[in-house]
């Protein structure tokens, strides 16, 4: 196993000519074939051997809530900005693609997921304004406050639901080029199509975000914004973008949790359970880190999922209850466990292992 | 590499539990509830329902002879897990029994492309009793609009609505929000003004604020659409603020023993309407007492078995029950499938004579479902706390369908086109 991953992770010989070659997106060579393979995984061979069961309980949820951490990840691991209130942005989106599609039934299911993003940009970065006066603690207990006023506004504004007399929102049967995307009549293997073209897109615009001129500059206010604006970034605007691009992304990622995936929402699907969710994905996943959010969400969502298959592929007879709580003791020491052994999160914990790769069997 | 092995894994395993091949048996998967913030209501409903079925495969072997498989799948009343069980179940499942309004949500828009029936006695979306648009779907014996119409009715009967003051107590949840539309016409028809007040989630616990509110309000009655934790907040805070307890009447699920039993006498009065009595001396019950109590294999105990919860987990296994039968006589086979049993679900005829038959005598009152009535109807007893135990307090009230059909017509076409193509079952006629 060793001397495999050793001859997979030697970068000697892989030499670079040019100051493009160096700044590439994968200097070495090996990281680009290891996310060829995952790719390729992800859009070729999962959809081929994937039951309905693996794919609404697992590929589905995983892709959807790691957009989501992504999203919170831009705004927390990437500009420091504390923040409580994702479950309410993700509210924002999937109302408001619910309204774009009931008003203008024509419109393309995928613009209207992507534009739904737009409207919580804007509700971000208006709960983003105190930001630029409160740091840390403060601030989440800001963005608190958009968590409660908007799921208490998604509940009482009836026109959000059209006037629907139990309160939720209920996605309608939609078509793209003649197939069903999104109601109950799509079918699994088109949904999660949808959801991993998204999610890719987003991701891949991250990935560029982060590296560029936008991203330094938000790492500069996470790390110390006096020092910051003393080098002359624009804290406002730093902090403002932030905003706008995570709220954006975790729009997206609760319009795509809506449509995509549960088909139907009642307001308090927003409430502040599932802003914790997507706050301990990111932190186990790893704060600043992109692959840290998959990393975290299937550790979050998935492996429950297939801890609760174990017993019964196993042939123990227990309890469904009893496997629900067996379950729930595990995750949570998986959780301590993985924090002990990093804290700072499994990508993390991934960097390290790749680096001891690339120069094994040599320990410095 | 990690994360990638996992999801591999994962896929193999699923792969195995899809692909395994079981022995006869009539597959019934629960999502139960015993976890979560919910479970002190969820556990007796379902020691009831799966002790009445595990009485059945000790008693005769099962229905018409092939043994039932009641396996519970854990949902802690949480809608995500909900669907994971769903999934997981689907592939076998004859129905779905989603007890949870959030759950119902999600799985009726798919009854039409997985074709399996949801039974829902006494919960879910009340239109479901229009069976000619929820084709399969079915929340026989009563619904919500039953219940509402029936508490009024009670109400009526110690003295006109007119000019009279109802505060709606309700959890501000799909559930709560279920009987609005009733009650709304039934205060225009009739006179009486209707104060909702809604409970959120996150204050169940502590309804100091809605206490307050009708303690200023002076309703002459409070109607509780309550579930949970939220019941006994409720009468708690209904006895410390001395509001008289015969006035207070709360739906089928806000009649839980052991909330009552946290105020003991102070209790005293209030009711609950409800399609089903725990009757001690059913035949049923010495049934379950040999074949499950007394071989060890049941998971209640004695006090649990004399609540009403635990006897409405014996009345829901029972519907199911029947259905499967009605489906094995009409079919002439024992192993049916879910479609052989939605036919089944649609065709129950509970008379008072097949009620006594399977020794239910007083547990639930008569009822037919039919291809446009996926409800039955069934009617209620209003049930009195008297500080020890719910008595039942009035005869059988007959819910008044044809006052609120036209609006259960109107939302079920609503859906329909909501969820359009929605194929509805033209066979039913009138």
């Amino acid at each position: 196993m060793g001397d495999e991953k050793d001859m997979l992770y030697r970068t000697a010989g892989q030499f670079k000519t040019s100051y493009e070659a160096d700044q590439a997106l994968f200097p070495v060579r090996q990281d680009a074939i290891l996310l060829a393979v995952i790719l390729a995984c992800a859009w070729v061979i999962f959809p081929l051997v994937a039951s309905e069961f693996v794919f609404q309980t697992l590929l589905i949820p995983i892709l959807i809530y790691s957009l989501a951490a992504l999203g919170l990840n831009i705004l927390t691991g990437f500009a420091g900005q504390l923040s409580l209130g994702t479950a309410a942005f993700m509210g924002v989106g999937a109302y408001a693609c619910y309204k774009m599609i009931t008003i203008m039934p024509w419109m393309n299911p995928i613009v209207a997921i992507l534009l739904s993003g737009v409207f919580s940009a804007g509700i971000g970065v208006a709960f983003g304004i105190p930001s630029l006066r409160i740091k840390g603690f403060y601030l989440a207990i800001a963005t608190l406050a958009a968590q409660f006023f908007l799921v208490w506004l998604f509940e009482k504004w009836a026109w959000l639901y059209n006037y629907n007399a139990s309160g939720a929102i209920q996605v309608p049967n939609l078509e793209m080029f003649g197939v069903y995307i999104a109601g109950p009549q799509a079918s699994s293997i088109v949904q999660y199509f949808v959801v991993l073209f998204i999610v890719s897109l987003l991701t891949l615009v991250c990935i560029n975000l982060t590296r560029g001129t936008l991203g330094r500059t938000w790492k500069a206010t996470r790390d110390m914004d006096i020092a910051a604006e003393l080098i002359g970034i624009n804290l406002m605007k730093s902090k403002l973008t932030a905003f706008a691009v995570s709220s954006y992304i975790v729009g997206v990622a609760g319009a795509l949790f809506v449509f995509m995936w549960r088909g139907a929402a009642e307001p308090n699907l927003f409430d502040i359970p599932l802003s914790f969710r997507i706050l301990f994905i990111a932190i186990i996943g790893g704060l600043g880190s992109i692959m840290g959010n998959y990393l975290g969400a299937i550790l979050i969502v998935g492996l429950p999922v297939v801890l609760n298959l174990v017993p019964n592929a196993l042939g123990i007879p227990i309890g469904s209850a009893t496997v629900e709580h067996l379950n729930i003791m595990i995750v949570g020491s998986l959780i301590v466990f993985f924090l002990i052994v990093e804290p700072h999160g499994l990508a993390q914990l991934w960097r390290l292992i790749r680096e001891k790769l690339i120069i094994w069997p040599f320990p410095h | 590499m990690k994360h990638f092995t996992k999801l591999a894994i994962a896929a193999v395993v699923a792969g195995i539990t899809a692909t395994s091949t079981l022995a006869q048996e009539l597959y019934t998967p629960n999502l139960a509830y015993r976890t979560g913030p919910f479970a002190a209501t969820g556990i007796p409903l379902m020691n009831g329902q799966a002790d009445y079925l595990n009485m059945l495969n000790a008693r005769d072997g099962g229905i018409g002879g092939v043994p039932v498989n009641p396996e519970e799948c854990e949902t802690g009343y949480s809608t995500e897990k909900g669907v994971e069980c769903y999934e997981k179940t689907k592939g076998r499942a004859i129905v779905t029994q989603p007890w949870s309004t959030g759950i119902t949500l999600q799985v009726l828009p798919k009854t039409n492309v997985d074709e399996i029936p949801i039974l829902a006695p006494g919960y879910g979306f009340s239109p479901m009793m229009e069976g000619k648009t929820f084709q399969w779907a079915y929340n026989a014996p009563a619904g919500y609009w039953d219940a509402a119409d029936m508490i009024l009715q009670y109400i009526e009967g110690e003295g006109s609505l007119e000019g009279k003051k109802i505060a709606f107590l309700h959890l501000d949840h799909p559930f709560g929000k279920e009987p609005l539309p009733v009650l709304e016409a039934a205060a225009e028809a009739k006179g009486f003004e209707l104060v909702p007040i809604p409970v959120g989630l996150k204050e169940m616990q502590n309804q100091s604020a809605q206490w307050l509110q009708i303690r200023r309000e002076r309703p002459d009655y409070v109607v509780m659409w309550g579930w949970g934790a939220m019941n006994a907040g409720a009468i708690t805070e209904a006895v410390k603020t001395k509001f008289p307890m015969e006035n207070f009447i709360g739906v089928w699920w806000a009649g839980h023993d052991a909330d009552l039993k946290i105020v003991g006498a102070d209790g005293k009065g209030y009711k609950s309407i409800s399609w089903s009595f725990p009757n001690p001396d059913a035949p049923v019950m010495a049934d379950i007492q040999k074949h499950i109590v007394d071989e060890g294999k049941t998971q209640s105990n004695p006090e649990e078995m004399s609540g009403v919860f635990y006897g409405r987990g014996i009345v829901i296994s029972a519907i199911l029950a029947e259905g499967i039968k009605v489906a094995q006589d009409h079919f002439g086979t024992a192993e049916i499938d879910a479609k052989q049993l939605r036919w089944g679900l649609e065709n129950i005829d509970m008379t008072e004579a097949r009620i006594s038959e399977l020794g239910l005598d007083g547990m639930v009152p008569p009822f037919k479902t039919s291809c446009n009535n996926h409800t039955g109807h069934s009617g209620g007893w209003m049930l009195e706390w008297d500080g020890e135990k719910f008595v039942k307090a009035s005869d059988l009230l007959m819910a008044n369908v044809d006052s609120y059909k036209a609006i259960a017509e109107a939302a079920a076409a609503e859906y329909a086109e909501a969820n359009a193509p929605w194929p509805v079952n033209e066979e039913c006629s009138e």
